[in-house]
């Protein structure tokens, strides 16, 4: 499963003096999830409109299953399911209605579209709330409506944005559950999110965006590598009297380029860096040479969260 | 009520400077002024003299009035009739109400601010009111006092009007819609018993007399000297009455309003959607929802435009189940006329009852159309369901036409309720089956520019909030403002301008039609039909560019 399904190449998008989007390639293979990341303004939803037919790019070209997104957008229509970050509700409608509406538009034909409301329901378990108002759900169930209102005419992309924004720790991790469900089926998801860690935990691919401009792109590995080339370590040791000499001592071994914080209150000692493991396993020994009592010398996680940070801070 | 209170105020300050602030006060405000004054330059004598007595002044003096009226008509209810409704749905009524200010505060710091408004208003005319009292034969205690006195009246009136629908309303287009539909009554046809029925004694006349108070035409009639033209079609009253009667049902509609303003009326539990089962439906359930808005829908049929079928299933006010209770209230009310007419108990010729049947269907058309057709595309952009169906292969003809035939046949069917009066008009007296049949064709008119119009006015407004308050603000323009042009006939406006003005309200070419008294000598059909038509092919033109637009890709 290698075939490419979204594809954009030198996507440029200007409004006049202002660049939305510069020169963005980026591919999806089927059944993966990208993750779009990128601050508010990035060109996260100039992309989106592009790829889902509402936008045309001024320079570059964008397509699904091969087929050109602003040439014929028609047929895009049909490919993708897109899911606003604004759910789209409507006043005294109720969901069964709701998803009847929407199948309608897209001219599924009655039979074939009661069935399909079924099973689409039964995918997002939204069955138990066909008859209640859609104006009346919580926003975690308008998001799983909305859903199921995207897998309603059986498109082969998912372009969904924002879809755990404003929800619960235990609606979160149903709206994960659902969307690796969605990529096993063979379902092709672009993802935006500002919640990184929700994202890394789902996302094959990771594109991170800012100013319009694609900082970096691959998979969760190897855009964190990448962007954090410096690993995080920490000390710890066993009371708050051996900080001070703790730190002497990696003073005297660390350089400029590695900046030392220390934090008598937690007992820690931390510190980035891009030596090998003999270096730090010398490092480790001069500390245990000088009796220092060192409960802990470990590696901090890096995440997501900070590889975007070090793209966003620069700008 | 401590005054320093008043002036420091918290809701008058904010309420008045975000107002002020706004480019559409100054555009309000540049409006009237340039009205009042061009009306002021185009109507100033020729001759360098001044006369003490003559009507010349009057004649520049009465369509300045006119203007104001109607401009505070039109823009003073729309503010207060959003004030409490849109704060409750923003959560910022919950916040005042849980400050130590007081409701009545509150209250007073939202009214305050839109008659202040009003007042500024009006008092941007005044340089053309008073170059009329330079031209003499008008005086400072007989007509310009009196006259801003009229309009504070007005002011006060429909902003504490505004604000109590707004406190009962759970939507900001309901309370538009209900504000306006009050004002048409309050404006137009409170002084309707008296025009039609004529010269009435005992209860009934005393009944009719007191409604006409309500209006403020009959004061603006006194005020500018055309208080023959009242007495003309039974109206006696003045604008001492209307200002007693402002006075009281401002402070009623305030005592009303301050009772629902309490933090309790926020504790509503949403309404989750109770599916009624055919067996569980009781008989008593059965008759009174002929269509049961509870009962599970099937899906939508393949030869019906999807956008359509939304459109009813979306509305509270105009689905199936209400729509049918006015057909119903409707069918009665045109059968039961004529009945009475064809008995003989009261005195009424056909051209009475048909324009009352007139008046009853413009009224109609007049409550449901505005809010039918503006929540047509505003609301749908502002919900984010327009984004959905651009995502969607559905075409913009079959958005557009699925649309427009929501509004079309829900007006179609309420006109469509008076024909069983009609026919029988037409069976007591067989010769005027042609003039009935030139009514429906001005009605059929009149139903398809109320919808344009209006869904004209949603395409290009930003909420739903606006294009309700535009689509009722134009069509009252075209309809109760002609009609204020049709008051004024003879003096200051001749029959031509008359003519010229009805030719746009196609309930004129109606009620023309059937000869309705005061209409009689005006030949309305077939010039009125083409101006008609005209504004409804210019407005669908306008409409299929706008669609075209909103929908193609950015």
């Amino acid at each position: 499963m290698s075939d490419t399904v979204v594809e954009t190449k030198n996507l440029t998008k200007t409004y006049g003096d202002f660049t939305a989007l510069n020169d963005l390639s980026i591919h999806v293979n089927r059944g993966q999830i990208l993750g779009f990341i990128g601050p508010n303004g990035a060109g996260k939803t100039t992309t989106i409109k592009i790829l889902v037919g509402l936008s045309k790019p001024t320079s570059g070209s964008a397509t699904i299953a091969g087929v050109d997104c602003s040439q014929n957008a028609s047929k895009i229509k049909q490919l993708v399911g897109y899911m606003p970050d604004k759910f789209g509700s409507y006043d005294n409608m109720r969901v069964h209605e709701y998803l009847d509406f929407f199948g309608a538009i897209f001219g599924i034909p009655g039979k074939v579209r009661k069935a399909r409301i079924q099973e689409v329901m039964e995918t997002t378990n939204t069955t138990y709330m066909q008859d209640r108002y859609v104006e009346s759900l919580s926003h975690g169930m308008q998001q799983r409506v909305g859903i199921a209102r995207t897998l309603l005419h059986n498109p082969e992309v998912l372009i969904l944005d924002e879809p755990a924004n404003g929800l619960d720790p235990k609606a979160r991790i149903e709206m994960r559950q659902l969307l690796l469900q969605l990529a096993a089926q063979g379902k092709t998801l672009i993802v935006t999110s500002h919640i990184l860690p929700e994202l890394s935990r789902i996302c094959n691919v990771v594109a991170i965006v800012t100013a319009g401009k694609l900082r970096a792109f691959g998979s969760v590995d190897e855009v964190m590598s990448s962007l954090c080339p410096q690993r995080n370590y920490e000390v710890q040791v066993a009371n708050a009297e051996h900080v001070g000499s703790a730190e002497r001592v990696l003073r005297e071994v660390l350089s400029e380029s590695e900046p030392l914080t220390s934090s008598p209150a937690e007992l820690t000692l931390r510190f980035p860096t891009v030596r090998t493991e003999a270096e730090l396993a010398d490092l480790l020994h001069k500390l245990v040479a000088a009796k220092i009592p060192v409960t802990q010398f470990r590696e901090l996680t890096t995440d997501l969260e900070d590889a975007f940070l070090s793209v966003a801070g620069k700008d | 009520m401590n005054p320093q209170s008043l002036l420091y105020n918290p809701i008058l300050q904010r309420e008045l400077t975000s107002r002020l602030r706004s480019p559409n006060a100054l555009i309000a405000l540049a409006i009237v002024a340039l009205v009042s004054c061009g009306l002021v330059l185009m109507r100033w004598p020729g001759e360098a003299s001044i006369d003490l007595v003559s009507q010349g002044s009057i004649q520049v003096f009465r369509p300045v009035t006119y203007a104001i009226a109607i401009a505070i008509m039109m823009l003073s209810p729309a503010f207060p009739a959003t004030a409490i409704v849109s704060e409750r749905k923003k959560g910022t009524l919950v916040l005042m109400l849980n400050s130590p200010t007081p409701p009545w505060m509150v209250y007073v710091g939202k009214l305050l601010a839109n008659v202040l408004l009003g007042f500024l208003l009006f008092s941007v005319s005044l340089p053309a009111i008073f170059a009329c009292y330079a031209m003499g034969g008008i005086s400072i205690t007989g007509h310009i006092l009196p006259l801003l006195m009229v309009f504070l009246g007005m002011a006060f009136q429909y902003s504490a009007l505004g604000l109590w629908v707004s406190s009962r309303s759970q939507s900001i287009d309901a309370s538009l819609r209900w504000t306006y539909s009050i004002l048409l009554f309050l404006v137009v046809l409170s002084i309707g018993p008296s025009v039609l029925v004529g010269k009435l004694s005992g209860i009934y006349a005393w009944i009719a007399q007191a409604l006409t108070t309500l209006s403020p035409i009959p004061a603006l009639q006194q005020i500018t000297g055309a208080l023959g033209q009242s007495k003309s079609i039974g109206i006696s009253t003045g604008w001492v009455e209307y200002l007693l009667m402002c006075a009281f049902s401002t402070i009623g509609l305030a005592i009303a309003t301050l009772y629902k303003l309490h933090p309790n009326m926020m504790d509503r539990a949403r309404d989750a959607g109770k599916v009624i089962e055919a067996k569980e439906s009781s008989w008593f359930r059965r008759i009174s929802y002929l269509v049961d808005p509870n009962r599970r829908k099937s899906g939508i049929p393949f030869w019906l435009n999807p956008v359509m079928v939304k459109e009813f299933r979306t509305r509270k006010f105009g689905r199936l189940h209400w729509l049918l209770r006015l057909i119903a209230v409707g069918a009665v009310v045109s059968i039961l006329l004529t009945v009475v007419a064809a008995t003989g108990t009261v005195n009424w010729g056909v051209d009475r009852i048909a324009s009352s049947m007139v008046l009853m269907q413009i009224g109609f058309l007049l409550l449901l159309g505005p809010s039918l057709g503006a929540n047509l595309i505003a609301s749908e952009v502002e919900s984010g369901g327009w984004q959905l169906m651009r995502a969607s292969p559905i075409s913009p003809w079959r958005i557009l036409t699925g649309k427009l035939m929501s509004t079309f046949l829900t007006l179609i069917l309420l006109l469509f309720a008076t024909l069983p009066g009609y026919v029988m008009m037409s069976y007591i007296q067989p010769a005027i089956g042609g003039q009935v049949s030139n009514v429906i064709i001005s009605l059929l008119i009149a139903t398809a520019m109320v919808t344009i119009l209006s869904a004209c006015v949603s395409a290009f407004s930003k909420t739903s909030a606006a294009a309700t308050a535009g689509s009722y603000a134009l069509l009252l323009l075209l309809f109760a403002g002609t009609l204020l042009i049709w008051l004024g006939r003879g003096n200051p406006f001749g029959p031509v301008f008359v003519e010229r003005a009805l030719l746009f309200n196609p309930a004129a070419t109606a009620l023309a039609e059937m000869k309705a008294p005061g209409f009689e000598t005006f030949q309305l059909i077939p010039k009125g039909w083409y101006v008609g038509l005209a504004i409804c092919a210019a407005g669908l033109i306008v409409l299929i560019l706008r669609i075209a637009r909103l929908t193609r890709p950015e």
